[in-house]
């Protein structure tokens, strides 16, 4: 299953003008397990995503009493870049989103 | 924090650059029902980009317009405002605020006494900073910042902000003002104030800035345009919504601590962290009850943001529709950059790195880049931007049109549109945007002391349009 499809609520925000985050929920326990489970939900997994190196991973987090994740990295086109084509970084979910959770093709 | 017992101190939030919703003025009232001590804005912040920090072009939000009806309780019920204003925070964007500011207190018969505090930095003051204090280091590591600041980096910028914390808002509001409004600040800083004032401790007044400073985008449903409401003690909070329809939920208001932050309990703040790995939130008569938050001390740090002219932006947008066209849109994009780029014309600029030009075809890649995994148009259309960069705007218009002209009735295989290629939408076809800017500096600066270098200037609103500005005030010694 992709992220995109176990994930209630999948928002992508600048932190700052060079990092971005990745907020998750998910509607109930089995999927939030899914996702918490997963190896695309790791610091390399989310660096396999975006092509970028684990370091620009600042974390992924988790917490129960919601059902949430959230995910952090630093920016490869940030706003200060005159050529980034998502100022408010709100479309930056989409390379994760697409990733798959049970390890199939997607 | 003494431990003396604390009157409850009660806080109104809302986004002052955001329309308010429709309702506004009966949750006004609701709130101004169970008690309101102080009415709190952010309206500032470095989510739009470089570009109005470094142009000082205003974005045209009316930020005066949506305070209205808050300033108009506020002034009734004799409690104090506290605003932001200006979105990049600059004198320049502060000022044309508050003239708008000026026309509302005028049109309505209001005289408030305001205090305004200034948070733009002269780059003479930074300078000296830079040479004779302690590093300035960047905020944001891996960003490939200047670490430290340099004396260069500081001549290169157009304009820099400090965001203020909650010290000055605090002076500002122990001079017994209707209300205070600064340039960029800290935005739970704003919220901070007043209740510090009061002795709440620094936990929980940050803790409930973080969840009032988005306004009505903490409740559910969220939307930033509605207001919320809190009521602070030395122990916690109370989160209630003044809205019919929209309510506070644990759910509502831990998502929200993550909201627009890296790191979902930890955040770093001038003068300390802000800890909410041990918060606790329950639903309470009415609203949901926050607890448990912590303050870490840390040396003081003032965030500075700064932006540096990067050139002038030109832009082209051609619409295509031709099927042979779209399966090789990508090629005909590269060759005519290869064309522009390569003419001897422009090759002395491409060298010394004075133009640089980039074409994103939306309907393929043009969102993603190359983490794109969609390799061709899979629509029936698609939009060709043409996206230069050069040090002057005659250069930048200039390679426009040439790349223009190239897509346009440049040759491809199988070609059957030989009068023209693509749609033009746009008139004039090369469209002159902007000066283009880059945020040079997003850097902490050490001071000792959070208040001197932001003074509070009392002013009686509405201003006489010839008063004189005393902008020297703003910039004392840092």
């Amino acid at each position: 299953m992709r992220l995109y499809d176990c994930a209630d609520i999948i928002r992508s925000k600048n932190a700052g003008p060079f990092a971005v985050t990745i907020d998750l929920f998910f509607g109930d326990e089995e999927r939030y397990r899914m996702a918490r489970e997963s190896a695309l939900l790791t610091p390399e997994g989310v660096a396999a995503a975006y092509d970028v190196a684990v370091d620009r991973v600042k974390g992924v987090w988790w917490d129960d009493r919601i059902r949430a994740a959230k995910v952090s990295l630093m920016r490869w086109s940030s706003s200060t870049d005159p050529y980034c084509a998502d100022l408010f970084g709100a479309h930056l979910h989409t390379p994760l989103a697409a990733g798959s959770l049970t390890g199939e093709a997607s | 924090m003494s431990g003396l017992p604390v009157e409850p101190v009660r806080l109104l939030g809302f986004v002052n650059h955001i329309a308010p919703s429709a309702d506004v003025e009966e949750a006004i009232a609701r709130a101004f029902e169970w008690g309101v001590d102080a009415v709190v804005a952010q309206g500032t912040g470095s989510d739009w980009g470089p570009y109005w920090l470094g142009s000082g072009e205003q974005v045209a939000a009316n930020q005066a317009a949506n305070v209205e009806p808050y300033v108009r309780a506020a002034l009734e019920h004799g409690v104090p405002f506290v605003f932001s204003f200006g979105i990049a925070g600059g004198d320049v964007h502060l000022e044309s605020c508050l003239r708008r500011f000026d026309e509302m207190c005028e049109r309505n018969g209001w005289r408030p006494r305001v205090g305004v505090i200034r948070s733009e930095l002269s780059r003479a003051d930074l300078r000296a900073a830079v040479e004779q204090g302690p590093p300035v280091v960047p905020c944001a590591a891996g960003a490939g910042l200047a670490d430290p600041l340099t004396v260069e980096d500081v001549d290169q910028v157009e304009r820099v902000v400090a965001l203020i914390g909650p010290e000055p808002v605090m002076a500002g509001l122990e001079q017994g003002v209707d209300g205070v409004i600064t340039g960029r600040a800290l935005d739970i800083g704003l919220f901070m104030a007043l209740p510090m004032l009061r002795g709440i401790p620094t936990a929980i007044a940050a803790h409930a800035g973080k969840m009032l400073e988005c306004g009505g985008l903490a409740l559910e449903p969220g939307d930033s345009g509605r207001c919320i409401w809190a009521s602070l003690d030395a122990t916690g909070f109370t989160v209630r919504s003044p809205h019919e329809g929209a309510a506070p939920t644990i759910r509502s208001l831990v998502s929200h601590t993550f909201y627009e932050r890296s790191h979902p309990t930890q955040e770093d703040n001038p003068g300390g962290t802000l800890d909410l790995s041990a918060a606790t939130y329950a639903e309470v008569d009415g609203g949901i009850r926050c607890e448990g938050a912590q303050w870490h001390e840390a040396p003081y740090t003032l965030l500075l943001e700064g932006a540096r002219r990067e050139g002038f932006r030109a832009v082209s947008l051609l619409g295509v529709r031709e099927p042979a066209l779209l399966e090789q849109a990508r090629s005909w994009t590269d060759a005519a950059e290869q064309a522009t780029l390569t003419a001897p014309r422009f090759a002395q600029a491409v060298a010394e790195g004075r133009l640089r030009l980039h074409t994103r075809i939306f309907g393929l890649d043009a969102v993603l880049g190359d983490l794109e995994p969609h390799h061709a148009v899979t629509g029936h259309e698609a939009g060709v931007l043409v996206d230069v960069v050069a040090d002057t705007a005659e250069l930048a218009q200039e390679a426009a049109y040439y790349a223009f002209i190239r897509l346009f009735i440049g040759p491809y295989p199988g070609r059957k549109t030989t009068a023209g290629n693509a749609a033009a939408p746009l008139m004039p076809v090369v469209v002159p945007v902007s000066d283009v800017y880059s945020f040079s500096i997003y850097h902490l600066l050490p001071v000792a002391d959070p208040v001197a270098a932001f003074p509070v200037d009392v002013t009686a609103f509405p201003r006489r349009v010839s008063a004189p500005s005393n902008p020297e005030v703003a910039h004392a010694a840092l």
